[in-house]
């Protein structure tokens, strides 16, 4: 093998392994889009037994029957106090809704003294369930907050969203879930 | 401070256009002096030097006007600045974030210029130093122009704002912060030197030695304070950021690290080519790569595509440096390609045991760790441009790669220095790595009686035992043969540097196999044992200020001295940041956290206990390495000068001056 | 300086390697794996990346979700009742695939693994062959011819 031979086979291999890099960076794109998949989509949804800030019991299992929307919540996450005005609609068209669904807020990484003075402040009177240890949150594998996933009433996960939610969104999607899944 | 009539912002933009016309012209006159040789527009090239670095030092005030004024006219200031920020912690707020990042990036690379310009004055006739400043202007104005364009810290910002959120908060409870970036820059931007040279040299075809030779202690500079740079970010990580580790394999540190690889594969490898014209191709490839991954490394950490806690997220700035890195490759391939002919060596390797051919190794092992590790960091991106999915790969896969290739550094540290030029024999082997592998066996005995375990480990520290007596060995005889001057000189400041890579090495091996921790449940005044230490609480104290309200736990350790592990919270954030409290010890190092939820009113808190073996001997190293730096770039004896192509027969005296001539 | 070289003959260094050889031994065989519950958390943490942060791991990251997600894997191996990797997999399955640190041994994350090899082989077989080529452009031999030569011109002298 001469050398110019030699040279010119090195030369290709560091050519080709430099388009192959450039191709991947060119095609790489920041921040993208939040990904909403989940394993448990179509699962059952993982047990959640807990309290109130209320000190009222809660159960996940004994809400079968309804549609359940669980929305994990900080007080201090900017997104979820710039989602809160739609949640609060959310539940005001609810209550006057046939077959309702139950909205709960569970609270993430906060105090209870914190949240109670958030809701005292803007609204808000569906129940917040404590987790103090973050046992839920890890259970749903959330990932920031806000999320909010919807819950069938089988006890199915249906459907989750990462991040902000937007004006008529999560009407629009539990209708639709709603005529699919009944 | 209101926001002013915001005269900062147009100010510092017209600074940035007057920097863009100074690099500009230079290079422009740099360029066409060299073609017409034309002295007197060569006269030239030392005013826009000086009017580039004026135009960027008057910016890069101008920013830190803006922001120890809180002038919230400007963006960037809104951004990283606030009223309720530490004066020092504000003027290093500039460098938190992409935009003053940059600026001070254009601020060191336009000092590196007019230094070259100045160190090169005499020499200004020569074509390749002509053409070496050129290249240094078209980088500098690369820069310039992206901090004029798509890094624009002087750009307007909302109006009517009156306070900002200052930086990060970890950015803001250790004076390291005003260091380590200004010392990394200091070192990755100087890597730009190098390059101008090796370009101007394939440029004018004046490939032979000269230029290294030239060159060798501006690369050892850049070199050493980007080892600095590198080992002060541990030492953060460390001090500040509390997991009690040194080093994650993110990919901002992953991008400090690949330059420093390929430099180091370098400054090893340009001793063949000083001593016997070999290696040429080699060393240019590896200058190249080093400045090709400098701004490699700045496109995946600024433009958004890697997560990472350092990272600066968003800007435009990623094609704008995806586009100069694929041309300053593809020039320079093409440029190796064209000169390739001049760069065949005279010569060959005669033997793979020889000085040279240790060399070579050395360079084939640094490219498969910069390959390891580049790889490593871009693996996300090829995954998510093939399948469309997120992977991340994490200090594991990194860990696992890199051990094998540390064992093989060590082993290489051992043999290369006593390997000969051109030829060893087994006999010649035998006599001078005697001593060091007695050093090995002795190493490996202690750490067997004290009870170390584990064969990674074991071999790492009998590879370092090893590799410590060869460099011991080396600087004993040059300081028997010339006193306190023995100590000097690129092969025993080379020799230093390598302890300080041994200590580091194995400190590293024995913090990632031998550490402990342990969550305590400490009530106030009863001790709890852990690990042969006792830890007592003594009380909370609370500190209360302007922007944090911070709760320590004063633990009492062995009964001695308190320490006071911490979590701060950030009151206009509202985030939480836990400050470590350590007990430096010469074997091992306490590592106490504060443990979430802080009841502070009751007496009892949650402590982490971390046991770190020998973490000092990490900053003793580091610190070696600077010494050793430093002593390498002084000139050591006289030697005789050498031709590039040494003499045919092999020959005792040829040997490397400090050898002790054969019985 | 006899005493010197009898010293270093091979003999003396096959000695050398057998004490070193045997002192590895006795240290890699006193390895006993993760010593308490809380080795075993940490080493699983650092399997995992946390998944609110940028890609550090759960025993690096300060934040919220790290931590609980470490008080989680506490608390299932202080109840004994799952192996590490199965607690990994207990993670797996509600975070999805992205919150493994080290890389599947399948599909196409494969490649992070087996690319560095290729490379390392790569690697010695180019080395091998510039060594070689370079020895066989090395060592003249004596044909009899030139010993006939030198040997008349010494004996012509």
């Amino acid at each position: 093998m001469s050398n110019r031979r030699g040279a010119r086979i090195i030369a290709g291999a560091v050519g080709i392994v430099f388009v192959a890099l450039l191709w991947v960076l060119v095609s790489a794109s920041p921040n993208s889009a939040e990904n909403s998949d989940s394993p448990l989509l179509g699962q059952p949804a993982p047990a959640i037994e807990t309290t109130t800030i209320d000190n009222q019991q809660f159960n996940l299992a004994h809400r079968k029957g309804s549609w359940v929307v669980l929305n994990f919540f900080n007080s201090t996450c900017v997104p979820c106090r710039n989602e809160h005005p739609l949640l609060l609609a959310f539940a005001r068209a609810q209550a006057s809704a046939q077959n309702p669904a139950e909205l709960y807020t569970i609270i993430n990484d906060d105090n209870d003294d914190s949240v109670r003075a958030y809701f005292r402040k803007y609204g808000g009177d569906w129940p917040k369930l404590r987790d103090p240890d973050g046992a839920i949150a890890i259970s749903f594998g959330i990932a920031k907050v806000p999320e909010t996933w919807i819950i069938d009433p089988n006890g199915y996960v249906r459907l989750r969203i990462v991040g902000q939610l937007s004006d008529g969104l999560l009407e629009e999607l539990l209708t639709s879930l709603k005529s699919s899944f009944g | 401070m209101f926001a002013s009539g915001g005269v900062s912002g147009p100010l510092g933009r017209a600074l940035l256009l007057v920097g863009i016309v100074g690099a500009v012209f230079g290079a422009f006159a740099a360029i066409t002096s060299t073609r017409s040789n034309d002295l007197k527009v060569a006269r030239l090239i030392p005013r826009f030097a000086l009017l580039a670095f004026a135009a960027a030092v008057g910016a890069f005030a101008t920013m830190e006007y803006a922001m120890i004024t809180r002038d919230f006219s400007l963006a960037y200031v809104q951004k990283v600045g606030s009223t309720a920020t530490p004066p020092l912690y504000n003027f290093a707020a500039v460098w938190s974030a992409l935009e003053g990042s940059i600026l001070l990036w254009v601020l060191v690379l336009s000092g590196y210029s007019l230094a070259v310009v100045f160190w090169l004055r005499r020499r200004m006739d020569e074509a390749l130093s002509r053409w070496a400043v050129a290249v240094m202007f078209i980088v500098e104005v690369f820069f310039f122009l992206l901090s004029f364009g798509p890094a624009n810290p002087f750009a307007s910002g909302a109006e009517g704002v009156v306070e900002g959120i200052g930086p990060n908060p970890l950015l803001q409870n250790h004076v390291l912060v005003m260091f380590h970036p200004p010392l990394l820059y200091l070192g990755y931007v100087g890597m730009t030197v190098p390059f101008a040279f090796a370009i101007a040299a394939l440029i004018t075809g004046r490939l032979g030695e000269g230029w290294l030779l030239a060159t060798r202690r501006w690369t050892l500079f850049a070199w050493g304070f980007l080892t600095v740079g590198i080992v002060l970010g541990g030492w953060w990580s460390y001090e500040v950021l509390g997991w009690s580790g040194v080093w994650a394999w993110d990919p901002v540190e992953n991008a400090s690290l690949l330059p420093w690889i390929t430099a180091t594969a370098y400054i090893h490898s340009v001793l063949v080519q000083e001593r016997r014209g070999m290696l040429r191709v080699w060393n240019l490839s590896l200058l190249v790569a080093t400045f090709s991954l400098t701004i490699l490394g700045t496109f995946l950490t600024r433009s958004g595509v890697l997560n990472s806690v350092h990272a600066f997220s968003e800007s435009s700035i990623g094609p704008w440096l995806l586009t100069f890195f694929a041309l300053v490759v593809v020039i320079s391939i093409v440029l190796i390609g064209w000169r390739g002919d001049r760069l065949r060596s005279p010569g060959s390797i005669d033997s793979p045991f020889s000085r040279e051919g240790a060399f070579l190794a050395n360079n084939v092992l640094f490219s498969l760790f910069a390959f390891v590790v580049l790889l490593g960091t871009v693996f996300p991106l090829i995954v998510e441009a093939l399948q469309n999915r997120k992977i991340v790969v994490g200090a594991p896969f990194f860990d696992r790669m890199t051990m094998p290739v540390g064992i093989a550094l060590l082993t290489i540290m051992a043999i290369a220095p006593v390997l000969p030029w051109r030829k060893a024999s087994g006999e010649l082997l035998r006599d001078r790595l005697f001593w060091p592998a007695w050093c090995a066996i002795a190493t490996l005995f202690v750490c067997v009686i004290i009870g170390a375990t584990g064969l990674v480990p074991l071999l790492a520290f009998g590879l370092g035992g090893f590799a410590s007596g060869s460099a011991f060995r080396q600087v004993i005889l040059a300081t028997r043969r010339q006193g306190l001057r023995g100590l000097v000189g690129r092969t025993n400041g080379g020799m230093i540097v390598h302890v300080g890579v041994i200590l580091i090495s194995v400190s590293l091996a024995a913090s990632n196999s031998y550490t402990h921790s342990q969550e305590l449940n400490l009530v106030a005044g009863t001790a709890v044992q852990f690990g042969g230490h006792s830890f007592e609480l003594v009380k909370f104290v609370e500190r209360v200020d302007s922007r944090s309200i911070s709760v320590a736990a004063l633990v009492e350790v062995d009964g001695g001295r308190a320490y006071a592990p911490a979590i701060t919270k950030f009151t206009n954030l509202g985030i939480n940041v836990g400050t470590p409290s350590v007990k430096t010890g010469l074997f091992e190092d306490l590592y106490l956290t504060l443990e979430p939820p802080v009841l502070k009113d009751s007496a009892k808190a949650r402590i982490k206990v971390f046991i770190k073996p020998l973490v000092l001997w990490l900053w003793i190293g580091g610190g070696l390495m600077a010494i050793g730096t430093l002593l390498a770039a002084f000139p050591g004896r006289r030697r005789r000068p050498t031709a590039a192509t040494s003499a045919l027969l092999p020959d005792h005296h040829d040997h490397d001056q400090s050898e002790v001539v054969g019985a | 300086m006899t005493m010197n070289s009898t010293v270093k003959r091979p003999f003396v260094w096959a000695i050398m390697a057998i004490i070193a050889a045997l002192l590895l031994a006795v240290g890699a065989s006193g390895d006993r794996g993760p010593l308490t519950q809380q080795d075993r958390v940490d080493g699983i943490s650092k399997r995992l990346a946390c998944p609110t942060c940028q890609g550090e791991s759960v025993y690096v990251s300060r934040a919220a979700a790290a931590v609980a997600l470490r008080d989680e894997i506490a608390r299932q191996v202080g109840s004994g009742e799952r192996s590490d990797n199965e607690i990994v997999s207990f993670v797996e399955q509600r975070f999805g695939g992205q919150i493994l640190l080290v890389p599947r041994s399948s599909g196409i994350d494969a490649l992070v693994w087996a690319l560095p090899v290729v490379a390392l082989i790569c690697a010695l077989v180019g080395l091998t062959v510039a060594f070689r080529r370079w020895k066989v452009s090395d060592g003249a031999v004596v044909s009899d011819a030139d010993r006939e030569l030198v040997n008349r011109a010494l004996h012509d002298s």
